[in-house]
């Protein structure tokens, strides 16, 4: 009897929630730290299960409980493998950050006790989504954290976020019911809802690959990487991104750029290409994976640009989420396929693939580090024009020293964590030039845009942290004094802009840590990456 | 054994109970413990109600394989006009989900009144008699006690529209009722022609028959199912038969507008698929295929359902929308003629039921404290916090997202349309249900995200106790939507006993 470790994490979480909202209702900070105790507990139960991932011949931990008989045996089936154990790590980190995050810079609001509640929630999806291979059950936690994201984002969020929520919510909603439809039609040609053949169970990759319906497939195909991508937020349908992070508050800002979209990039890895696109013909595989390097592009330069106009400190941050989430995709549209052959077949190795995965951990702790830096400077300064700020590197030195951190990794500088999932994307792109010559001007596209990347984050350093203060900023803070503003007396009152409080501090620190030692020692993530198998094949 | 006398004892019990329920009231009300006696009296109704279904579930699926049974009424076997009772999975299923609502929906009642509208003794007589009339539709076992049935239970909702006897009702009452005298005498006209044509209005017996049916009676037969079908489309509210059904749940009391939507909808609906799919047979068994023009009424039931909802400020008005289009997805899953789609569609019965009574319920409550528009449902979501919730419940229910019921409803619903190349349905399904989720978090985000035009609470003024059938509702939905095989292993055995369904899930 193997202990169930994956089952406790889903009881735990979903259990807790009412406790959560019963603690909030004593103390907030007893609450927040209630949940970033479970996330910890979580944390270790993840970990408990890499030595077998890391260790056993199939390089999977697999739990299976009976859930619907009825409905063709559907079970509730938890399952980790290189890919889910990493992300989901890095999603506890950053549910255990944000909530730590959350006591200092939430202090104040209204109902902060349906505020813990909805982020507990939150987590049961969040972590669900990455934890198991059931279709359905998958379903249930992508919409899980769609649910609690609305509210918090529209309940607590700044200006106009009932709205920006409700775009959050319509969109991905919209994207996830076409996800329905393709898992209804898995189903149908399949007649299972299992994603990978376990406990004896056979799986959908298997069956597809026998079931003769090459139209339907390819429609399937296109319909769940359609429907993520919405979750994405790549180029066309990115529209609801900027509004919905800019306007969340910070922790939530976090966990939306930070995981919940890399999501999106999860489930197109985990089930259009881990289920459905081993069974397409090669002609059609080939031509998908050409566009979606050209969305991927698109997408990249696009969220570039508008992160190096934004004025909007947010903002800026939110369209670097969209090009990162081109850089993702360009790794997956490196996804390997032998030309040879009728149908795709996996090839044994690519670089590119393990750079993607890990791409997805690395931005998750630097985009979160990034957006609770900047919360932080919102909640001190109370501004968020760019052009107002400047020169908080004398007066916020620890929140400069984070968010130079996040700002140069997202940018790709070494030896901060993106840098090396990066030139892992872009170590595969070389790889796959070799047999592929469609991708030399991708790939030399997508250098470029790593220059943009550079180009804002540098910009917003510069601007923020550095520099001098513009007078409007001090006078602002001091609107209330009515003596008129001389030199000496914005001297005197500058020191009243702070660093953050501890808790905040707390949160960021363990990021930067967290940042740092992924650039420097990625081989703990690569280890457990590197077991990944994809229609059956271990791709690096 | 299942004998004849256990599937009418608890019709028998509740018409008995409905006539008694109006002395019982007015003896009740001089008495000191005038709301013990009647809680007393309903409780007694309906423990002996859900014993008698349970006993007859029970001894029915304790039968091996269990037949459909036919049992005659009166011995008088000659007689073409012998009325019969139809003892099958599916009935069951119906009765055991008409006996469940309706005890939680009449507790909602009696906790409506001590607070709100007068609802007296009458009110409760039509309920229980309204609720004796779908069982006795339910279990019949031929066209005519089907009809007689029925025509009881429309009698009983347009006297639960007229309850309020204002200018409204009374419009919508008359509109209803002119629907329903018009679906009536296609009902019949359709059914003597079936029985010219066949000799008897048993279901199994025409069923028989049709097979039968010489190639120069096809045509009239034809014209007779299509009349008897559209009479019950018009009750069901299929597009383009629907609108009376907006006034009619705007005009009831919220209880009443609670209790049609969750069984009087779906009854009507049970018997279209009674008929299409019990008696006619669907295409490759019987004679007519039915499913095209089907499948056209479901498109534009769901796309006029949800575009109509999309423009309707009041609230009540916009649940009521959301019935009609509910209906063309329960339309898809019958079109597609799959045990999945069958399964589906029972299951949506239960849960859309469910979903549309808890919306109309909170509903109720909301109007009690004069909120009935969009505009008035400002900021409601931090003065009245525990109803929001329970609306948000239905309005996520509705819009198809787990873990509540309605998303295990669509799932079914849109796999069933793919699976029998319905494709087109299934998309038009989605993008329909995209608008749902549009307009049901419009509401939302002005029930949280609008502020109220003052700041002063709202004072609950209705008996706190309202909360326990909202609540049930509310629980209900999560578990089942949660744990669906509970509803799957009733479901069943509905399937099994139909020998087409060759796709088995």
């Amino acid at each position: 009897m193997v202990f169930p470790a994956l089952l406790t994490i889903f009881a735990l979480s979903s259990i807790s929630i009412p406790f959560v909202y019963l603690t909030g209702r004593k103390s907030h900070r007893a609450a927040a730290i209630f949940i970033a105790l479970i996330a910890l507990v979580n944390m270790g139960l993840v970990a408990s299960t890499i030595p077998t991932v890391l260790e056993s011949s199939s390089h999977q931990w697999v739990e299976t409980y009976q859930w619907i008989p009825n409905l063709s045996n559907t079970q509730f089936t938890l399952f980790v493998d290189g890919m889910s154990a990493s992300i989901a790590l890095i999603s506890l980190v950053l549910i255990f950050v944000a909530s730590i995050y959350s006591i200092n810079y939430m202090a104040g609001k209204k109902n902060l006790s349906a505020y813990y509640a909805l982020l507990c929630m939150l987590s049961v999806g969040l972590v669900g989504v990455f934890l198991t291979s059931n279709l359905i059950l998958f379903y249930f936690c992508w919409e899980l954290m769609l649910v609690p994201a609305y509210f918090i984002v529209g309940e607590w969020g700044y200006r106009n976020s009932y709205k920006s929520a409700l775009k959050l919510f319509i969109f991905t909603h919209a994207g996830a019911v076409f996800v329905l439809l393709g898992i209804g039609a898995i189903y149908w040609l399949t007649g299972t809802t299992e994603m990978f053949t376990v406990s004896g169970i056979q799986g959908a990759q298997t069956l597809l690959l026998g079931v003769n319906a090459p139209d339907i497939v390819r429609w399937i195909l296109l319909a769940l990487t359609a429907g993520f991508a919405v979750k994405m937020a790549v180029f066309p349908v990115h529209v609801w991104l900027p509004d919905a992070h800019s306007e969340a508050p910070a922790p939530m800002s976090a966990l939306l750029s930070g995981v919940i979209i890399s999501a999106g990039a999860y489930a197109i890895l985990r089930i259009a290409f881990g289920v459905v696109f081993p069974a397409v013909d090669v002609t059609f595989a080939l031509g998908f994976l050409h566009t979606l390097s050209i969305i991927a592009i698109v997408t990249a330069f696009f969220g570039s640009f508008l992160a190096l106009f934004a004025t909007d400190i947010k903002r800026v941050i939110a369209y670097s989420s969209i090009s990162h989430m081109g850089y993702i995709m360009f790794g997956i549209s490196l996804f390997p396929i032998s030309v040879a052959g009728g149908t795709a077949v996996v090839l044994a190795s690519s670089i590119a693939i393990t750079g993607t995965i890990l791409h997805i951990v690395t931005h998750a702790a630097s985009k979160g580090l990034f957006f609770l830096t900047v919360g932080g400077v919102m909640h001190q300064t109370e501004e968020r024009d760019i052009h107002k700020l400047g020169g908080l590197a004398s007066k916020m030195p620890f929140s400069t020293v984070s968010g130079m951190i996040a700002a140069l990794s997202i940018a790709g500088a070494p030896p901060l964590a993106c840098f090396i999932s990066e030139f892992f994307i872009f170590m595969g792109a070389f790889q796959v030039l070799a047999t592929d010559s469609f991708y030399i001007i991708p790939t030399a596209l997508m250098l470029i845009a790593t220059v943009f990347s550079l180009a804002y984050s540098l910009r917003f350093i510069s601007k923020v942290f550095l520099g001098t203060a513009p007078g409007e900023l001090v006078e602002d803070i001091h609107s209330g004094n009515n003596t008129h503003a001389s030199a000496e007396h914005v001297e005197g009152h500058a020191h009243k802009i702070v660093d953050v409080p501890n808790y905040m501090k707390a949160a960021l620190a363990i990021l930067v840590i967290l940042v740092v030692a992924i650039g420097v020692y990625p081989t703990f993530f690569m280890n457990l990456i590197q077991t990944v198998t994809f229609g059956g094949i271990i791709v690096a | 054994m299942v004998e004849i006398i256990d599937v009418i004892l608890p019709i028998f019990t509740l018409i008995v109970a409905a006539i008694l329920t109006i002395p019982v009231f007015r003896l009740a009300h001089k008495s000191r413990y005038s709301n013990a006696i009647t809680t007393a009296w309903f409780i007694a109704i309906f423990a002996v109600v859900g014993i008698c279904v349970a006993n007859l579930s029970l001894s029915y699926f304790s039968i091996a394989n269990p037949p459909t049974l036919n049992l005659n009424l009166n011995g008088m076997s000659a007689s073409p006009f012998q009325s019969s009772l139809l003892i099958d999975a599916l009935s069951l299923y119906m009765a055991i989900i008409i006996v469940a609502v309706s005890i939680v929906v009449i507790v909602y009642s009696v906790f409506f009144i001590n607070s709100a509208e007068r609802l007296t003794g009458r009110y409760f007589a039509v309920m229980l008699m309204l609720t004796a009339a779908l069982l006795g539709a339910v279990f019949a076992g031929d066209l005519l006690t089907l009809f007689i049935f029925w025509e009881i239970a429309t009698a009983a909702v347009a006297f639960l529209m007229l309850f309020r006897k204002n200018a409204f009702s009374i419009n919508a009452a008359m509109k209803y009722l002119i629907m329903v005298i018009i679906a009536s005498a296609f009902v019949l006209l359709g059914l003597s022609l079936v029985f010219g044509i066949t000799g008897s209005l048993n279901y199994i017996a025409i069923s028989n028959a049709i097979s039968t049916v010489s190639s120069a009676n096809m045509p009239m037969l034809i014209v007779a199912f299509v009349f008897i079908a559209a009479g019950y489309a018009i009750e069901a509210a299929i597009v383009p038969f629907h609108f009376w059904l907006p006034d009619a749940y705007t005009a009831s009391p919220a209880p009443s507008a609670a209790f049609l939507s969750a069984l009087v909808d779906q009854g009507s609906y049970y018997i279209l698929i009674r008929i299409l799919l019990y008696i006619i047979l669907p295409p490759g068994q019987g004679p007519i295929d039915w499913t095209i023009m089907l499948s056209i009424m479901a498109a534009l039931t769901m796309i006029v359902g949800n575009i109509f909802a999309l423009v309707q400020i009041d609230i009540k008005r916009l649940i009521a929308y959301i019935c009609v289009a509910d209906v063309g997805y329960n339309l898809i899953a019958i079109t597609s003629v799959t045990a999945l789609g069958m399964t589906g569609n029972l299951y949506f019965f239960l849960i859309g039921g469910l979903t549309t009574a808890l919306a109309f319920m909170t509903i109720g409550v909301l109007n009690n404290h004069g909120i009935k528009t969009l505009d008035d449902a400002a900021g409601i979501g931090k003065k009245m916090p525990w109803v929001s919730i329970a609306l948000i419940v239905a309005g996520l229910s509705f819009a198809g997202v787990p873990p509540f019921g309605g998303f295990m409803a669509k799932y079914f619903v849109f796999t069933a349309a793919i699976e029998a190349n319905y494709s087109w349905l299934a998309v038009i399904g989605i993008l329909t249900s995209i608008l749902q989720t549009a307009y049901i978090f419009r509401l939302i985000n002005i029930m949280y995200g609008k502020k109220a035009k003052d700041d002063k609470p709202i004072a609950f003024k209705m008996n706190k106790k309202i909360f326990i059938p909202i609540f049930i509702m509310v629980a209900a939905i999560f578990i089942l939507g949660l744990f669906p095989n509970i509803i799957l292993q009733l479901i069943q055995p509905v399937i099994n006993q139909l020998p087409f369904f060759t796709l088995l899930i």
